[in-house]
C-alpha cells in the first residue's frame, strides 16, 4: 500500500470514528435525558437544554415513586412471570423438540407441521377467543393468566428439534447400549449438549415475557396484579404535564434490564441473533 | 414403514414427551383459534348468549369504514417503516462491523433501546414530542425553528413520531441481524475482490448487499408482520389519534371487543389478521425460495 493511500485511509477511518461516536452519542440521548429528568427537583424548568447537565440534582422523585407506586410489587409480578414463562417454555419445548427429532412414532410429521404452522399465528389475533377462554378457566386476573398463552412457543420446538438433528446419532445409541432410558438420554445427553441454544431460547423468552404489553394489559384488572408494562402508563396518567416523575418510574423499571442486559450483553445479542436468524 | 414400526416402545414414549406442550398448544392455541372462528360466526354482545348469525359480522366489517381505515395505517406503517430499518439497521451493523475501538460499547449502545420495556419507551418519547416542554422542540429551536410543533396532534408528524419511537426501540434487534449476516459473508470473498482492486464502494454493491438479501428479506417479513401486530406504540403514544388517523388493526379489535364488547365483529377482524399475517408469511417465504433458485 503506498503512502498516499494509507494516509487516505487514515483521514476517512477518522471520519468513520467521528461519525460513529456522534450518532452513537445522539442514540443514547433519550435514556440519558430520562436520567436526568427524573433527577431533577420537580418544578425545575426542563426545556433549556444547556441548564439539563447543570444541579441542583435532587433523589426526591425516586422516594415520591416508592412510596406512592407499588414499584416493587410491579418489578416482582414481571421477574415472576417472566422467569416462570422461561423454565416451563424450555421444559416444554424440549420435551417436545426431543420427541420430534429422535423418536419415530405415528404422525410425526403431521404434529411437527401443526407446531411449525403455529409459528405464524399471532396472539394478537387471538385475544378474544383467548380471553374468553381465561373466563372459562375462571384465571382472568392471576398469574396463570399471563403464563399459560405465553407457553406454547413454536419457535422453541423449531429451535431446539434443529439443534437436536445435528446431534450425532452414535451418542444416542452408546447411552442406549448401556441400558440408558429416553428420559436419562434426554436429560444426560441433550439438554446438556444443547446449552448454548437453550440459553439463546431462554433469554428471547425472557426478554419478550418482560416486555410483553398487550396480552397483560387484557389478562389482570388488578393494580397488584400488574406488570411493568402494564402498570408504567396506569400510574403516568396522572403526571401528563410534568415530566421529572414518570421519568423517575422509567428510570427505575429499567435499571433491572438494563444491568442484566450490561451483565450478559454478548449472550443475549447472540441470543437473539440465534433466534431471529434461525 | 418397517422402520416406524420396529421399536414399538417410542410410540408411547413419544407421545409422553409432547404431552406437556401439545396440551398448552392445544388449549390456548389450536382452541382459541377454532373458538374464534365461532365467535365470528355468532352475535355476541355483552350480557347475551352467543348465537349464530352466520357472515353477517363479516358483513358489518366490510362496510365499516374505520375497518379499512385501521387496515390502511397498518399497510402505511409496514411501508415507512420497512425501508428505514433496512438502511439505518445495515448502517448500524457495518459501523460495529469495521473494527473501531469500542466496538462492544458502539454495539451495546445501539441495542440498549430495545430491551427498555415499550411502556418506557413510549413513554420517554411522548415527553420528548411535547409541545412546549419536549426535548425534539428544544433542539429544533437551537437549530433556528420558530415555530412550536404539536408533533402527536396532526396525522402525519403523528406517524412520524410512532415512527422514530419504533425505529429508536427495535433498531438494535434488526442490527444484530445484519450483523450475523455480515459475519456469515467469506473473508476470501473481500480478499479476492482487494486483489482485483474494488474499492470499498463496489465491493459493498457487489459482495456485501448481495449477501444479506436474506437478512434483508427475514427483515421486511418480519416488519410486515409486526406491522399487522402493531398496538402498544399508537395505543400509548397517540391513542390511535388525531381522530383514528394512527390507529392499527388491533387496537380497533381490542375495542370493538373489550370495549364495545361487540365480540363477533372484533373476532372477524381478527380472522382478517390471521389471514393476512400467515398470507404474508407464504407469499414472501415463497417469492424468497423461488428467488434463490
Amino acid at each position: 500500500m503506498t503512502a498516499r493511500k494509507r494516509k487516505k485511509m487514515n483521514v476517512s477511518r477518522k471520519l468513520l470514528y467521528i461519525f460513529s461516536y456522534l450518532f452513537i452519542a445522539a442514540w443514547l440521548i433519550p435514556i440519558v435525558w430520562m436520567f436526568i429528568t427524573s433527577i431533577t427537583p420537580r418544578g425545575e424548568s426542563v426545556t433549556i437544554i444547556s441548564e439539563l447537565f447543570t444541579p441542583p440534582f435532587t433523589w426526591a422523585n425516586y422516594e415520591y415513586v416508592l412510596e406512592n407506586a407499588m414499584i416493587w410489587r410491579w418489578t416482582f409480578n414481571s421477574f415472576f412471570v417472566a422467569s416462570i414463562t422461561t423454565v416451563l417454555t424450555l421444559l416444554l419445548t424440549s420435551l417436545a423438540a426431543f420427541a420430534l427429532s429422535r423418536l419415530r412414532f405415528v404422525g410425526r410429521n403431521l404434529i411437527f407441521w401443526l407446531i411449525i404452522a403455529g409459528l405464524m399465528v399471532p396472539i394478537e389475533a387471538m385475544i378474544v377467543p383467548l380471553f374468553q377462554i381465561m373466563i372459562e378457566l375462571n384465571i382472568v386476573n392471576t398469574y396463570s393468566a399471563l403464563i399459560l398463552p405465553n407457553l406454547a412457543m413454536p419457535l422453541g420446538v423449531f429451535l431446539l428439534k434443529q439443534f437436536y438433528d445435528g446431534v450425532p446419532n452414535e451418542l444416542m445409541e452408546a447411552a442406549k447400549m448401556d441400558g440408558a432410558g429416553l428420559l436419562k438420554i434426554y436429560w444426560k445427553i441433550f439438554l446438556p449438549l444443547s446449552r448454548s441454544s437453550m440459553a439463546a431460547l431462554g433469554i428471547f423468552t425472557f426478554i419478550m415475557s418482560w416486555n410483553d404489553f398487550l396480552w397483560p394489559f387484557l389478562a389482570v384488572n388488578s393494580e397488584s396484579m400488574f406488570t411493568l408494562p402494564v402498570a408504567i402508563p396506569t400510574f403516568q396518567s396522572s403526571f401528563s404535564s410534568e415530566l421529572m416523575i414518570p421519568m423517575a418510574v422509567n428510570t427505575l423499571a429499567s435499571v433491572p434490564a438494563i444491568i442484566v442486559f450490561i451483565l450478559f450483553q454478548k449472550h443475549i445479542i447472540q441470543g437473539i441473533a440465534m433466534t431471529g436468524i434461525k | 414403514m418397517k422402520d416406524l414400526f420396529s421399536k414399538k416402545g417410542d410410540h408411547l414414549a413419544a407421545y409422553l414427551f409432547l404431552a406437556p406442550f401439545l396440551m398448552i398448544y392445544g388449549m390456548f392455541m389450536v382452541y382459541p383459534i377454532i373458538k374464534g372462528m365461532k365467535i365470528s360466526l355468532s352475535e355476541w354482545k355483552f350480557g347475551l348468549d352467543p348465537e349464530f348469525v352466520g357472515l353477517k359480522n363479516y358483513k358489518t366489517m366490510l362496510s365499516d369504514g374505520y375497518f379499512w381505515e385501521a387496515l390502511g395505517n397498518t399497510l402505511y406503517f409496514v411501508l415507512i417503516s420497512t425501508p428505514v430499518l433496512i438502511i439505518l439497521g445495515l448502517l448500524v451493523a457495518l459501523i460495529v462491523n469495521s473494527g473501531l475501538k469500542g466496538t462492544v460499547f458502539l454495539r451495546a449502545g445501539f441495542f440498549l433501546p430495545f430491551i427498555l420495556s415499550i411502556s418506557v419507551m413510549a413513554s420517554i418519547w411522548v415527553f420528548i414530542f411535547q409541545p412546549y416542554t419536549g426535548l425534539m422542540n428544544s433542539i429544533l429551536q437551537k437549530f433556528g425553528v420558530q415555530q412550536e410543533i404539536f408533533w402527536l396532534n396532526e396525522p402525519n408528524l403523528a406517524w412520524m413520531s410512532i415512527l422514530i419511537a419504533t425505529v429508536w426501540w427495535t433498531l438494535g434487534f434488526n442490527m444484530v441481524l445484519f450483523l450475523a449476516g455480515l459475519q456469515e459473508i467469506p473473508k476470501e470473498h473481500y480478499e479476492a475482490a482487494q486483489i482485483d482492486g474494488a474499492g470499498p464502494v463496489r465491493t459493498f454493491f457487489s459482495i456485501t448487499l448481495p449477501s444479506l438479501k436474506n437478512v434483508i428479506l427475514l427483515i421486511v417479513v418480519l416488519q410486515t408482520i409486526n406491522s399487522f401486530k402493531l398496538f402498544g406504540q399508537p395505543y400509548l403514544m397517540t391513542e390511535g389519534g388525531p381522530g383514528s388517523s394512527t390507529r392499527p388493526l388491533v387496537q380497533y379489535i381490542y375495542e370493538k371487543g373489550f370495549v364495545e364488547q361487540d365480540m363477533g365483529v372484533a373476532s372477524s377482524m381478527s380472522y382478517v389478521l390471521f389471514a393476512i399475517t400467515i398470507l404474508v408469511a407464504i407469499i414472501q417465504f415463497k417469492f424468497f425460495t423461488g428467488k434463490q433458485e
